[in-house]
């Protein structure tokens, strides 16, 4: 696993620098998780990707295919078809992981997964960005993910900080007290 | 001797009066025999006196001899016998002295074994009691932390079906406002 993370950050890096000299660093993210996702879940295009008899110019032809069709820019269909010529297309997810991170470097902000209750609406996501970007200091790109398990409320992850807004929280934390006495 | 002597000289000395008494015809006749009598008489003293005064004397003298050195004999021996009975007596006293030093001695390493293990076991019940008695209430502490876990889980898992059941939409997102009104706190 970490020689996949090396190997994805080698990959990234590599995108990056071309992305930034292009200044879509951002668009070009946005693309390349829409292949990364597509590459991952159609089987057909997963297995043509990742089966070692099928000629390195097939998998070239199928990843650029994929990025061509969803509409990405030639930087994306490229970087996708060399991936895939190398029989990195296992690596396509940390390779995202690893693009994001210099995004986000690059532009100096992080990423907060929200995970909550229900769907926020876009005015408790502007007013919780808002106010994370005030406390940290830090642009804030929300990534939210809704939870049946919990109750109510939003736990949101941002790095190592975790910020439990939760009525599950608050019950473990009232069961801690109780427990102490 | 001597007495011999003069025992034979007085029966000489009373022969006259005993011939005078007895003129008519008695037992002794103051002849010229009386000399051969006398000389008779002299001649067996002599020769008694040779045969068995003698040897009766040597006997007697030994006899005493004997005796005195059996006397002598015993003195010795009882002296013999006074000193070992005072040896005996000595020994027997020292001997009372050192059994009575060595039960003293015993006596009082036996109190202080006695007391030692008195102390011990006195030790040993008080550190028992002690550890009992942590372990009490190790256990009743043990025991409060469980109960009050169980009523805390109780607690909780009821709340939250009640919560889980109550909870409408605008309860949602009034959690959430809040949630977001906490974020300020973080620093």
């Amino acid at each position: 696993m970490r020689a996949h993370e090396a190997t994805a950050k080698r990959y990234a890096k590599a995108l990056y620098e071309l992305a930034r000299e292009s200044g879509d660093a951002e668009a070009i993210e946005r693309e390349l998780e829409q292949v990364a996702e597509v590459c991952e879940s159609d089987p057909a295009v997963s297995g043509v990707l990742t089966r070692p008899w099928i000629k390195p110019a097939d998998r070239r032809a199928v990843a650029a295919a994929v990025a061509q069709k969803l509409g990405a820019r030639k930087l994306v269909e490229d970087f996708v078809g060399l991936v895939a010529d190398r029989r990195r297309a296992d690596h396509l997810r940390e390779i995202v992981a690893a693009y994001q991170n210099l995004v986000d470097a690059g532009l100096g902000r992080v990423r907060a997964q929200v995970r909550g209750a229900v769907a926020l609406t876009d005015e408790e996501k502007q007013q919780l960005s808002a106010r994370l970007e005030r406390a940290l200091g830090k642009r804030i790109l929300l990534e939210e993910q809704v939870d049946a398990t919990l109750l109510g409320g939003f736990v949101a992850q941002i790095g190592s900080l975790i910020l439990d807004g939760s009525l599950d929280g608050q019950l473990a934390r009232m069961r801690q007290r109780l427990a102490r006495g | 001797m001597i007495r011999v002597l003069a025992i034979a000289v007085l029966l000489l000395a009373g022969l006259p009066a005993a011939g005078l008494a007895n003129e008519g015809g008695g037992l002794i006749n103051l002849d010229k025999s009386i000399v051969i009598q006398a000389i008779n008489f002299f001649l067996l003293l002599l020769i008694l006196g040779k045969l068995l005064y003698k040897p009766l004397l040597t006997m007697m003298d030994n006899r005493t001899q004997a005796i005195r050195k059996s006397l002598e004999e015993a003195q010795a021996a009882r002296a013999d016998a006074q000193r070992e009975r005072e040896e005996h007596a000595a020994k027997l006293q020292a001997a009372y002295a050192e059994a009575q030093a060595i039960r003293a001695t015993a006596l009082r390493e036996a109190a202080e074994e006695q007391r030692r293990l008195v102390e011990a076991a006195r030790g040993e019940a008080s550190r028992l009691v002690e550890a009992a008695r942590n372990e009490m209430a190790q256990e009743v502490t043990r025991a409060r932390q469980e109960l009050r876990q169980g009523v805390a889980d109780l607690a909780i898992s009821v709340a939250e079906r009640l919560i889980r059941k109550s909870l409408r939409d605008e309860d949602h997102r009034r959690i959430v406002q809040d949630a977001i009104a906490r974020v300020d706190k973080v620093n």
